[in-house]
């Protein structure tokens, strides 16, 4: 009698499974047919713009077609490039939202398998002639500014982490100088984050990621970066 | 033949009869505005419901809404959004304006007042003062509600009469208007109630008055006055900005804070208000004041301005003792020991030897406050022979807000321990663990049981993990553990607070009519008197905001002023907040105690991005507004 009830406890289980993975089918939605992506370059460098990849440049895309529409928002990697692989092949509106440069003009794209766009932009500072070396515990950071607009540069620093990605947003570790003013380019700023005083964050004989960076005061300017250079802590 | 006959003419009565008006009746479930507002009860009942409605940020304000008290809110208070405090089991993200989001029932409760507005001048049994008082009353209750919303939205829609249904829905939507209109409009709100409500009410005394209408004014115009002359701290830009719905011209920033030092001191000169008990003769007469005030409002009369009161427990207390006893109080409530003020905040404190300085506790012979990297053994720490004697010397209103290690509390020693060193010198910290030195037993956590200890372990996520745990308010008697059950009143205006203001309106706009200056400068020391100080301070911005800071600790006013005065991003940037670890040194006999300032344990860095300063208005699609930046 026990075994019976067991068997029928089990056909019970079985059903269920099955009704349920039944209702597991696809929906009948396209997927998503189209690419984008690109780069932000430094019109007169030539060079990847730095960006940091949470609290960054971020680029909207309108898509055409619908009313009222949601932007959508792309965000940057730290190197400059970006990338959408989910899109749907239309017509989308682009602008750069949020970022670290002067704003470039609204234009219209049409979006299709694998579509590529650069952005050529005037970053708001350059940092110019970085170097970061070790000197016993200390980092110290070495370099000058250009900057591109009239805004005096608020803050400058130097940011470290256990990660690639870092900047002013994903540091453990920051030696930064509050500045309010503008800069020449040939003056030379020197940071330093003296690992001795910092060894709950960095320890020693590991490695970490070191970056300079600097904002402008106009309104919602994200950072600008010199490239993260990785060195191993004494 | 006979019945369809019958039925013919059954047919015609019936649908003659349809033609009366019998179905013109008068609905039995609702009362139209003259039969509700015709008896004192029926003005009572509906006022009742408004009051109710009110965003008041109390014991059961936090991050899921207003009125949540009997909501698993994980003991999440608007303090642990900020630097005074940190939750003991979460190290959640900070919240912007969005989680605050108070948009449908704040639009809500404008219909509710614009419908009490518009139906008292109609009500035949009023005489002409009962509605000019009760109009005032209307006026502040939409003051209230719309600084709500300005201070989390901006710019909003002022929407002043009952809007009647059509289906043209588009002739419904009324477009946001500038920050500075919405900022003008709450003043002139205060401005009205302050014409006709009454200077005091024999019954229902805690409706209204005349003086909370000059304490709201006083609070509205220092936060305008802030934002002016902040708001370029942290800029915005877009659509919003470009149109004034968010953001104010710096040049306002005087006439709002003048309009702030008008209001606080019509209360300071004609209110009749005092301090409450305003000079102790002890630092210990000081903290039994101080607290007192807290645990039982009404017995403060001379302070309180404005209470919302809680009465019923069970079913419309709070839920502060459930939620912020230390574990080992808990009086059996399963999730205690939630608030845990932070060393950041009882750093601030002025010790009575140094006044007019916030004095950071030093715990090394070198004196560093600024190292939080955790015990290093080649520093020499300071030894104390109980775990409270480092706090000897610090202001009366830290013992009274906070409960400090080794400390009594409602009949117990509350033991908050976080490690040894063991003779050897190997230390033991922030893990379980014990030894036996001379034939005794030491525990880690201070005792071998988690019931007999309030710090550092993880267990239940019940102890505090910055060192402190938290008695501001609560009550010192047993309160069932269970949600809602605690009954003590809150105050949502004091004296204290409109001192403060005044001093920092005074202060911030450099005003000096009136003797303002001197008048300024005694009330943030009648303050200080009162916490047991005997020096006096100068007036300086530094010194208001301390005082501020820690007279008005945990009456949720430090949210809205990092975001006023425009601090929140720059205080929380990639930011850990700090603990001040008691820790017991075996290594002497007999043992000691050393602190150790560190970073807080199982903390995340936390940042406030600019745009937080705004919330996010929902269901622009449908509304049509324009959104605020960056969302």
């Amino acid at each position: 009698m026990k075994k019976i009830a067991i068997n029928i406890k089990q056909v019970l289980a079985i059903a269920i499974l099955v009704v349920t993975a039944s209702a597991c089918e696809l929906d009948n939605y396209d997927a998503p047919n189209a690419q984008l992506s690109g780069t932000i370059i430094d019109e007169e460098t030539n060079e990847l713009v730095e960006q940091d990849i949470i609290r960054g440049t971020t680029i909207k895309i309108i898509e055409h077609g619908y009313d009222p529409v949601q932007p959508q928002y792309l965000r940057v990697k730290n190197d400059g490039t970006y990338a959408n692989t989910l899109l749907f092949a239309n017509t989308y509106t682009i602008q750069p939202e949020l970022r670290n440069f002067v704003q470039v003009a609204e234009q219209e794209i049409q979006i299709g398998s694998d579509t590529k766009l650069d952005f050529r932009v005037q970053p708001y500072i350059r940092v110019k002639d970085a170097s970061i070396v070790k000197e016993g515990t200390k980092i110290v950071a070495t370099f000058k500014l250009q900057q591109t607009v009239p805004e005096v540069v608020s803050r400058i620093g130097l940011y470290a982490h256990a990660e690639p990605i870092v900047g002013e947003p994903i540091r453990s570790v920051a030696s930064e100088t509050q500045l309010g003013r503008t800069v020449d380019e040939d003056e030379t700023f020197t940071l330093v984050i003296d690992a001795a005083e910092n060894r709950a964050a960095l320890k020693s004989g590991s490695q970490y990621f070191f970056r300079i960076g600097a904002v402008i005061t106009v309104p919602e300017a994200k950072f600008n970066y010199a490239p993260a250079i990785r060195l191993t802590i004494d | 033949m006979k019945i369809r006959i019958l039925s013919i003419i059954m047919v015609m009565v019936l649908s003659v009869s349809g033609c009366r008006d019998v179905l013109d009746l008068r609905p039995l479930d609702k009362l139209d505005g003259e039969t509700l507002f015709a008896t004192p009860e029926g003005v009572r009942v509906y006022l009742a419901n408004l009051y109710g409605q009110l965003p008041i940020e109390d014991f059961s304000f936090g991050r899921l809404g207003f009125n949540t008290a009997n909501i698993n809110t994980a003991g999440i208070a608007p303090a642990t959004q900020t630097d005074d405090a940190a939750n003991s089991e979460f190290s959640h993200l900070l919240d912007g304006g969005g989680n605050f989001q108070w948009w449908d029932p704040g639009y809500k409760l404008i219909r509710d007042i614009n419908l009490l507005l518009e139906t008292i001048p109609t009500v035949s049994s009023l005489n002409d003062a009962d509605k000019a008082t009760l109009l005032s009353e209307g006026h502040f209750l939409r003051a209230f509600t719309y600084f709500a919303l300005v201070k989390r939205y901006g710019g909003v829609p002022l929407i002043t009469s009952v809007q009647q249904y059509t289906p043209d829905v588009e002739s419904l939507k009324v477009p946001r208007s500038t920050e500075q209109e919405t900022w003008d409009f709450v003043l002139g709100e205060c401005d009205a109630a302050i014409e006709n409500l009454p200077t005091s009410r024999t019954e229902d005394n805690r409706r209204a008055t005349k003086w909370v209408a000059y304490a709201l004014k006083s609070r509205v115009a220092l936060h305008a006055a802030s934002l002016a002359k902040y708001w370029s701290k942290a800029p915005l830009s877009g659509p919003a900005v470009s149109q004034g719905l968010v953001g104010l011209e710096s040049s306002l920033a005087n006439h709002y804070y003048e309009q702030c030092i008008e209001a606080s001191r019509k209360i300071m000169d004609e209110g009749g208000f005092s301090l409450h008990k305003p000079t102790p003769a002890s630092p210990e007469e000081a903290t039994a004041n101080y607290m007192e005030l807290f645990q039982n409002p009404n017995g403060a009369a001379n302070e309180v301005i404005f209470t919302k009161g809680y009465t019923n427990p069970g079913s419309s207390g709070h839920s502060y003792d459930f939620w912020f006893n230390p574990n080992q109080t808990s009086d059996g409530a399963p999730h205690p020991g939630r608030m845990n003020p932070t060393l950041d905040f009882v750093d601030l404190y002025e010790s009575y030897s140094n006044p007019g300085q916030r004095a950071p506790i030093v715990t090394t012979t070198d004196g560093n406050v600024n190292d939080y990297n955790g015990f290093n053994p080649s520093k020499t720490y300071l030894r104390f022979d109980t775990p409270y004697d480092i706090f000897k010397d610090k202001d009366a209103r830290l013992w009274a807000t906070v409960v400090l290690p080794g400390t009594e509390w409602k009949g117990k020693t509350i033991i908050i321990q976080g490690g040894y060193i063991q003779p050897d010198g190997t230390p033991k910290i922030e893990t379980k663990d014990e030894i036996a030195v001379n034939g005794v037993t030491y525990y880690t956590y201070g005792a071998a049981n988690w019931a007999n200890y309030s710090g550092f372990e993880v267990y239940l996520g019940n102890m505090t993990r910055t060192g402190f745990s938290f008695k501001k308010f609560l009550s010192p008697n047993p309160v069932p553990p269970n949600l809602t059950y605690s009954t003590t009143d809150w105050i949502e205006f004091r004296y204290a607070e409109i001192l403060l203001n005044y001093a920092e309106a005074v202060v911030e706009s450099n005003y000096t009519a009136n003797n303002a200056q001197a008048t300024a400068k005694d009330a943030i020391n009648a303050i200080r008197s009162r916490a047991g100080h005997t020096v006096d301070i100068e007036l300086s911005l530094e010194n208001v905001l301390r005082e501020r800071r820690v007279e008005l600790a945990f009456e949720n006013k430090r949210y809205w002023d990092l975001v006023r005065r425009r601090d929140y991003h720059e205080v929380f940037n990639n930011t850990i907040r700090k603990a001040l670890v008691p820790i017991l040194d075996l290594r002497v006999s007999p043992a000691k105690y050393i602190f150790v300032r560190k970073n807080l344990s199982r903390e995340n860095p936390l940042t406030f991005p600019t745009n937080f300063y705004y919330a996010h208005i929902p269901g622009v699609g449908a509304n049509g507004l324009v959104q605020n930046p960056q969302y």
